[in-house]
């Protein structure tokens, strides 16, 4: 008798209906937009429906409580449905029929019996010792007058499945102790800045590492067509102010430190970096000089400081430009200088007139010129820790040896009659498969063809 | 253009008459034009290989060297290419001109959408850095040898379900030049296999490049999902006939199912948000 949980849960309809869910749900779930755009989609629907969404977690669907409870519902399904009928497998496997079934021998087709000219005792024992060499373990019996085999191959292949089926819990479970005692996160790091605290993945908070990740540089390069090459990083990994670990962090080549892999995931400007700028006192030779934000440098005039404020990569995509306030015992007088003012200037001709701030020589007898600006980058860094990778990994493997198992090797049982028939010899062969009736014939016929050359 | 868009392209005229003289075959079951058919799918074969080696060589000249097989136009000529190769082994193997009419079709639609749409950017580009990986060429591979048995067993779905048209005593000489159900269904069954265990490989191959480029072996993704959904589509078609005996029509069916699941993780995806964006 069996208990009705265990029959709800070895149900080919409990499958069935498992599978239709989940793949409606990944539907659903590749339709919404998950965690890393949620933003985005708020925009598009009714706040309700938000409410909604977000109470059946379908934002972040696929580590929602109810797909994870279908996921161990399923896992479960395959376990018992496994258990079910592994014994009948084991028993294939295991139990060595009786040479002298009947059954084999039934309905056998006229070419699966071959008559040879020779007397049984003559051929008998030669049958024996091929049969032998191709088959272990194999089984005579002599009964009815007539001799009888069994040999068998590729009995393993009844665990094929299994094989797949454990492995695919393997993988299941590999993934479960990912989650439970992994982690993913992110970092921006700005370039020749360092940091230990990264934000967790999925809102979780912030994480502090017990070591410190500096960002020494960040390169960007590109081929003659614009599209990006290569990024790349240059980390150091510090303990207690010492550098353990240095080098380059590029997409697809992470760095391992600590058990922890970071991964080349994004990059962007901060703001500041450095700026190319000229100064010329009318009728004067030009000085060139690099500034960062917050540097301050004095003109001429001893009472007279540079201040500067902002350096903006694309101020209000007018291009680069940096703001100056230029401070004298008067007052200070604020000068935005722009990279490409001239163009501006071809543009809006009253541009100066306009916003008299944007003139590059507004502070007379100066003139400024910005030459070039040299952004500053962050690195945007993920973060991962999995123990369970080595067990999912594991588990591929074994899932493409159950595969091949199943699929290309079959469970062969062959029965082998020797009679006698009129003083000649009357062999039949009747065999049965768990798979693959072509390899089968084909072994049936090999056995034929053998027997009839000894005669 | 360059000189291999250009061999690429003529491939497509090629495997057009080719899947049309299949055509023929199976409408006048004239072993003549299964023969012309299959001389000219084996020679558009050729010519495309060499088309493809040249788009090796070019991409190498062009210092930006790397397999063609990274972006949607190299997928495409691929894909092509990988079904009419299986097709043509499989043809050999069993010795019938048959299934040509239901296969080079898809070969001749994949490779005409790659030469001849407008969306699709034949020109060799460089490799992003996501896709600078050793991982590339095996997934890929797998992938479209998946896809392309896939196809194959879903040409043979189509098959099956047209002779299931045929009635009464004495059927037009159409239906009776297809082959036995039966060999038809074993096929579907065999191809089905075989796309399955490409398909497993490539879901593999892929996490493991997940691994070393995106930072998880598996991020949910559309185009992750999608081939998780295909996969269990083909599991439970392989279940079905393992553990329930199903056979024929309904495997013929899924055949088809599977396919359009195949094709919307293929190409349906791209309309989604996700991460594989450059396929």
């Amino acid at each position: 008798m069996k208990k009705p949980l265990f029959s709800f849960l070895s149900s080919l309809k409990l499958t069935i209906i498992l599978l239709i869910i989940i793949a409606v749900a990944s539907i659903v779930g590749t339709i919404i937009p998950q965690q890393y755009e949620g933003g985005e989609a708020f925009r598009h629907l009714s706040p309700s429906l938000v409410k909604v969404f977000n109470s059946l977690q379908l934002f972040d669907m696929y580590h929602s409580i109810w797909f994870i409870i279908l996921m161990v519902l399923l896992s479960l399904n395959l376990i018992v449905c496994s258990l079910n009928r592994w014994k009948a497998s084991w028993k294939l496997f295991s139990n060595v029929p009786s040479p002298d079934r009947k059954k084999p021998f039934e309905n056998l087709p006229p070419e699966s019996v071959i008559i040879i000219e020779n007397n049984p005792n003559e051929v008998i024992s030669g049958v024996e010792n091929f049969l032998k060499r191709k088959y272990k373990k194999l089984r005579r019996k002599d009964a009815d007058n007539a001799t009888y085999f069994y040999g068998q191959k590729g009995a393993y292949s009844n665990f094929g499945v299994y094989i797949i089926h454990l492995s695919i819990l393997i993988i299941i479970t590999g993934a479960i102790i990912g989650s439970l005692l992994g982690f993913e996160a992110f970092v921006n790091i700005p370039e020749g800045e360092s940091s230990n605290i990264v934000h967790l993945a999925r809102q979780k908070g912030v994480k502090k590492l017990d070591f410190t990740v500096r960002c020494d540089k960040f390169n960007i390069s590109f081929y003659d067509n614009g599209m990006p090459k290569e990024y790349r990083s240059n980390l150091s990994f510090l303990k207690d102010n010492t550098v353990i670990l240095q080098g380059p962090l590029l997409v697809n080549h992470p760095i391992t430190f600590n058990g922890i892999r970071f991964y080349q995931a994004s990059y962007g400007p901060t703001p500041g970096g450095k700026a190319h700028i000229s100064v010329r006192r009318e009728n004067e030779q030009e000085t060139t000089m690099t500034v960062k934000q917050k540097d301050s440098f004095f003109l001429k005039e001893k009472n007279t400081k540079v201040h500067i404020v902002k350096i903006e990569t694309n101020f209000m995509s007018m291009g680069p430009a940096v703001l100056m306030h230029i401070q004298n015992p008067k007052g200070t007088v604020r000068v935005w200088v722009f990279k490409r003012i001239e163009q501006m200037k071809d543009r809006i001709p009253d541009l100066i007139k306009k916003v008299p701030t944007f003139n590059p020589g507004l502070y007379t007898p100066y003139y400024f010129k910005l030459n070039k600006i040299e952004p500053n980058y962050y690195t945007g860094l993920q973060l991962s820790h999995d123990p369970g990778v080595a067990i999912v990994a594991i588990g591929s493997l074994f899932v493409i040896c159950g595969l091949f198992i199943t699929f290309f090797s079959s469970h062969k049982r062959l029965w082998i009659r020797v009679s006698e028939q009129d003083g000649k010899t009357k062999i039949s062969v009747g065999a049965m498969s768990n798979r693959d009736p072509v390899g089968l014939k084909r072994e049936v016929e090999y056995l034929l063809r053998h027997f009839s050359s000894m005669g | 253009m360059i000189i291999n868009t250009v061999i690429l392209s003529w491939v497509t005229f090629i495997y057009f008459g080719s899947a049309i003289f299949y055509i023929f075959k199976m409408v006048t079951g004239k072993e003549f034009w299964g023969s012309l058919a299959s001389i000219i799918a084996f020679i558009g074969l050729i010519v495309q290989t060499v088309g493809l080696i040249l788009r090796w060589f070019e991409s190498y000249k062009m210092g930006i060297g790397h397999a063609p097989l990274s972006n949607l136009y190299e997928s495409l000529i691929f894909f092509s290419w990988t079904i009419v190769l299986l097709y043509l082994i499989i043809e050999w193997r069993i010795k019938s001109k048959n299934l040509g009419a239901f296969v080079m079709p898809f070969a001749f639609f994949s490779i005409a959408y790659a030469s001849f749409s407008p969306n699709v950017n034949a020109r060799i580009q460089p490799l992003i850095p996501a896709l600078q990986s050793n991982w590339l060429i095996s997934h890929v591979i797998t992938c479209f040898f998946g896809y392309a048995a896939l196809t194959i067993a879903c040409g043979l779905g189509f098959m099956y379900l047209l002779k299931g048209l045929e009635k009464g005593e004495k059927p037009r000489l159409f239906f009776r030049l297809l082959p036995g159900r039966e060999i038809v269904d074993e096929l579907t069954y065999h191809s089905v296999v075989i796309g399955f265990i490409f398909l497993t490989l490539g879901i593999i191959t892929g996490s493991v490049w997940a691994y070393s480029a995106w930072g998880s072996y598996w991020s949910w993704d559309p185009k992750e999902t999608w081939s998780l959904i295909t996969w269990l589509i083909y599991a439970a078609m392989l279940h079905s006939r393992f553990v329930h005996g199903w056979r024929g029509k309904r495997m013929a069916i899924m055949s088809i199912i599977g396919f359009a699941s195949v094709l919307f993780t293929y190409f349906g995806v791209n309309y989604l948000p996700g991460l594989h964006s450059y396929f």
